[in-house]
């Protein structure tokens, strides 16, 4: 019984239809499935098919937008108190530094890694680097993801690491990403990786947790 | 449309037409234009043709003078003397040296019909007679036309790439560029001061136009390429901070221009000032021209480009944003995107289930431009190929529409849908929010002008069947061409613009997009191909 309808979750999110997933959820929880085995079959495979979709040549904002408004809402239907897991793989703080105004980017990626069973803190638009990296710090986190759409905050970008590990925050690793920034190397941005798209940020997180 | 085909050195092309026009204008709009040496009055005798096939109008006197009886015989005419009605074919005999410019013509447009209402300057000048050339310095486009000062006549236009595009096609790399390095802010600025020199020296020599009796030229621009073109705060623009203020870019060296032109030496040359970094005067003279703000409320201007600018009028104020939806307009940023230009897809119509193609020029499609990209997208739609959200339906195998099979493969593939919803959904958010920051809804809407990218082929039913245009009933909807340069034209030519400029500065409010909170929500909505939602 369950196994059928967590395929029709499955297959309401990746429609995009996003009453329809919720009111699947809502049956999935009455019929006593766990909250932890939905997110696992349910909303992360969602999530593995969209990605192995999104290529450069056929990705769609408005398709992974619709996606992931709805796997939003049924992590809301499931976890009521603050719309996440209360066990996650771990923390990641996202932010777009000061001068820069876009959040788009970012929050697709917090979507993205919301449903892959991560815990985002955001520090939201125009957040000076102090800011992002006292979050990192209060919240233990695992990552730091710095957006950017305009080149002028790829200075303040550069800062990230060299500012972490003079406060012994070292082992936090540093990713960027967003149009400014994903033409240019790890190496001049001096961070840990540049990732391409929201999906490849979540591979490159997925992928610390499994060298630790 | 009639068709004319055209041999030019080794080569053919296929060049529809509308009738009323002379030969020698139809070539001037193509690459393959005719040698010239006046403006069109038969006096210089180099637009020399041969016709080998088609009926066209007896000669002209003029013709025999320069020409000769003999030479009639064998078909030889003067091509600006040549009216074409129906179908010809021709050789070029005296093809024009290759050249970075084309002509832009004096087409009666809605803009081009106010002016004539205007007072006009009076010019006291040392010279008789003096012209003025009137400059929009755009981002990828740079078009001029030259005026007589007396009665305000358009004698002749041109339009080229601005060369800057090599340090990059969009604003923020050729700022980035220029404040990286001294030497390359230096060669940007004197690339765009060459090629409005370049451009003039075109008409000078192919109208037979003597550019001493310039004495007064009007340039506007986008702040960006304002701030390029004076070598003055360029930096000031990367800071987002100046988007909404003033920034000071006016030349102070503007004499030495004139010299380098070989115009009138004491010439009045004046760039219109911008009004913060996101409005520059090339919008400013589109409102001017279009007269947005000197009638009722209910107004909406849309300058579409790169990043698009937006004014409402609602009576008191003026709404103006930037909305950077990317060049898929344009003919970029798509697989199959290229600009308006021999090989385009202009128009695509549905017949019978079948999409039927209208291309520039030639007869094999190289690509689509932006009207063509429109209305392929909207008739994709209506025939059931593609969904609301941007997914081809089951009848597109492989997720991908093919146009063209054959040497040349052209796909629209659905990363090229994705671009063009993004593009389209940046302009719906920025109308409505301007639309809600005023207090109105698309009913109270009675004018909405297009200016930029889609010239005169823009099919205004399908933009609002994809919802890029709010809809209102079509005729209230006008295609102005370039308002910028019309604009430009109007403050060359008389006090009143001026004026009209000074009084618009007060009614401005600017609105940053990305600072609205709702702007996600709004963006989201509008990147579905529908018609906009409202009313």
């Amino acid at each position: 019984m369950s196994e059928l309808t967590i395929n029709r979750l499955l297959e309401a999110l990746l429609e995009g239809n996003q009453s329809l997933a919720v009111v699947e959820s809502r049956k999935l929880l009455e019929n006593d499935v766990k909250p932890e085995r939905i997110v696992t079959e349910g909303i992360e495979s969602a999530m593995t098919q969209l990605d192995a979709k999104c290529t450069v040549e056929q990705f769609n904002l408005l398709e992974i937008m619709l996606v992931g408004r709805a796997v939003m809402e049924v992590m809301k239907v499931l976890y009521p108190t603050d719309g996440s897991p209360p066990d996650t793989k771990g923390i990641v703080v996202t932010g777009a530094l000061e001068g820069d105004v876009h959040d788009l980017g970012k929050n697709i990626l917090r979507i993205v890694l919301t449903a892959k069973g991560y815990r985002v803190v955001d520090c939201g638009t125009d957040c000076p680097v102090e800011k992002l990296i006292d979050t990192a710090a209060q919240e233990a986190a695992l990552t730091i993801g710095v957006s950017g759409l305009i080149t002028t905050v790829i200075p303040q970008v550069r800062q990230v690491t060299a500012i972490l590990s003079e406060r012994g925050l070292g082992h936090i690793k540093v990713m960027a990403g967003g149009a400014a920034l994903k033409q240019a190397t790890a190496e001049s941005l001096n961070v840990d990786f540049v990732a391409q798209t929201a999906f490849d940020g979540v591979h490159y997180i997925d992928q610390i947790l499994e060298v630790k | 449309m009639p068709l004319l085909i055209a041999k030019i050195e080794k080569s053919e092309r296929r060049i529809p037409f509308t009738p009323g026009r002379s030969l020698r204008d139809i070539l001037d709009a193509t690459e393959s234009r005719v040698r010239s040496g006046c403006r069109g009055s038969g006096a210089c005798g180099f637009c020399r043709v041969q016709i080998e096939a088609g009926k066209v109008n007896e000669p002209t006197p003029n013709e025999y003078t320069l020409l000769g009886s003999a030479r009639l015989e064998k078909g030889i005419r003067l091509a600006c003397q040549v009216m074409p009605e129906d179908d010809l074919r021709i050789v070029v005999l005296e093809p024009a040296p290759k050249s970075n410019w084309r002509s832009l013509f004096a087409e009666e447009d809605e803009v081009r019909r106010i002016k004539t209402s205007l007072t006009l300057r009076e010019f006291q000048s040392e010279v008789e007679h003096p012209y003025g050339v009137a400059v929009d310095l755009g981002t990828t486009r740079i078009s001029l036309s030259l005026l007589e000062l007396s009665s305000g006549k358009r004698l002749a236009g041109r339009y080229g790439l601005n060369p800057q595009m090599r340090f990059g096609s969009d604003i923020m790399t050729r700022l980035v560029a220029a404040s990286e390095s001294q030497i390359q802010a230096q060669t940007m600025r004197q690339q765009v001061i060459e090629a409005i020199g370049e451009a003039m020296l075109d008409i000078a020599t192919r109208e037979g136009i003597n550019l001493k009796i310039v004495t007064r030229l009007a340039l506007v621009g986008n702040t960006a390429m304002l701030t390029l073109l004076s070598g003055r705060n360029y930096g000031m623009l990367l800071q987002p901070s100046s988007w909404m203020s003033y920034v000071d870019c006016l030349p102070q060296d503007t004499e030495s221009w004139a010299v380098s032109w070989d115009i009138y030496p004491r010439a009045r040359i004046e760039v219109i000032a911008p009004l913060a970094g996101f409005v520059g005067s090339d919008l400013l003279a589109g409102v001017v021209a279009t007269r947005v703000t000197e009638n009722e409320a209910g107004a909406l201007l849309i300058d579409f480009g790169t990043n698009s600018e937006i004014a409402l009028w609602d009576g008191q104020t003026l709404w103006v944003t930037s909305a950077a939806g990317g060049p898929a307009f344009e003919g970029s940023g798509t697989s199959c995107g290229i600009p308006a230009e021999p090989g385009a897809v202009y128009r695509v119509s549905l017949e019978n289930g079948e999409l039927d193609f209208a291309v520039i020029a030639d007869g094999k499609v190289r690509g689509m431009c932006g009207s063509g990209l429109i209305d392929l997208i909207a008739n994709l739609v209506k025939s059931g190929r593609l969904g609301k959200t941007g997914r081809f339906t089951s009848n597109v195998p492989g997720e991908c529409f093919k146009l063209v099979e054959g040497e040349q493969n052209l796909y629209l593939t659905k990363g090229d849908v994705d671009v063009f919803q993004r593009a389209k959904a940046a302009i719906g958010a920025g109308i409505n929010i301007l639309l809600e920051k005023a207090g109105m809804g698309s009913r109270n809407l009675h004018r909405i002008c297009i200016g930029g990218a889609f010239g005169q082929f823009l099919n205004v039913g399908n933009a609002q069947d994809i919802g890029l245009l709010p809809n209102i009933q079509t005729d209230l909807i006008e295609l102005c061409g370039n308002t910028a340069l019309a604009g430009c034209e109007w403050f060359l030519l008389s006090s009143e613009a001026t004026k009209s400029l000074e009084i618009l500065t007060e009614q401005v409010k600017i609105i940053n997009l990305a600072q609205c909170d709702d702007f996600e929500d709004i963006f989201f909505k509008n990147l579905y191909i529908e018609p906009m939602a409202g009313s």
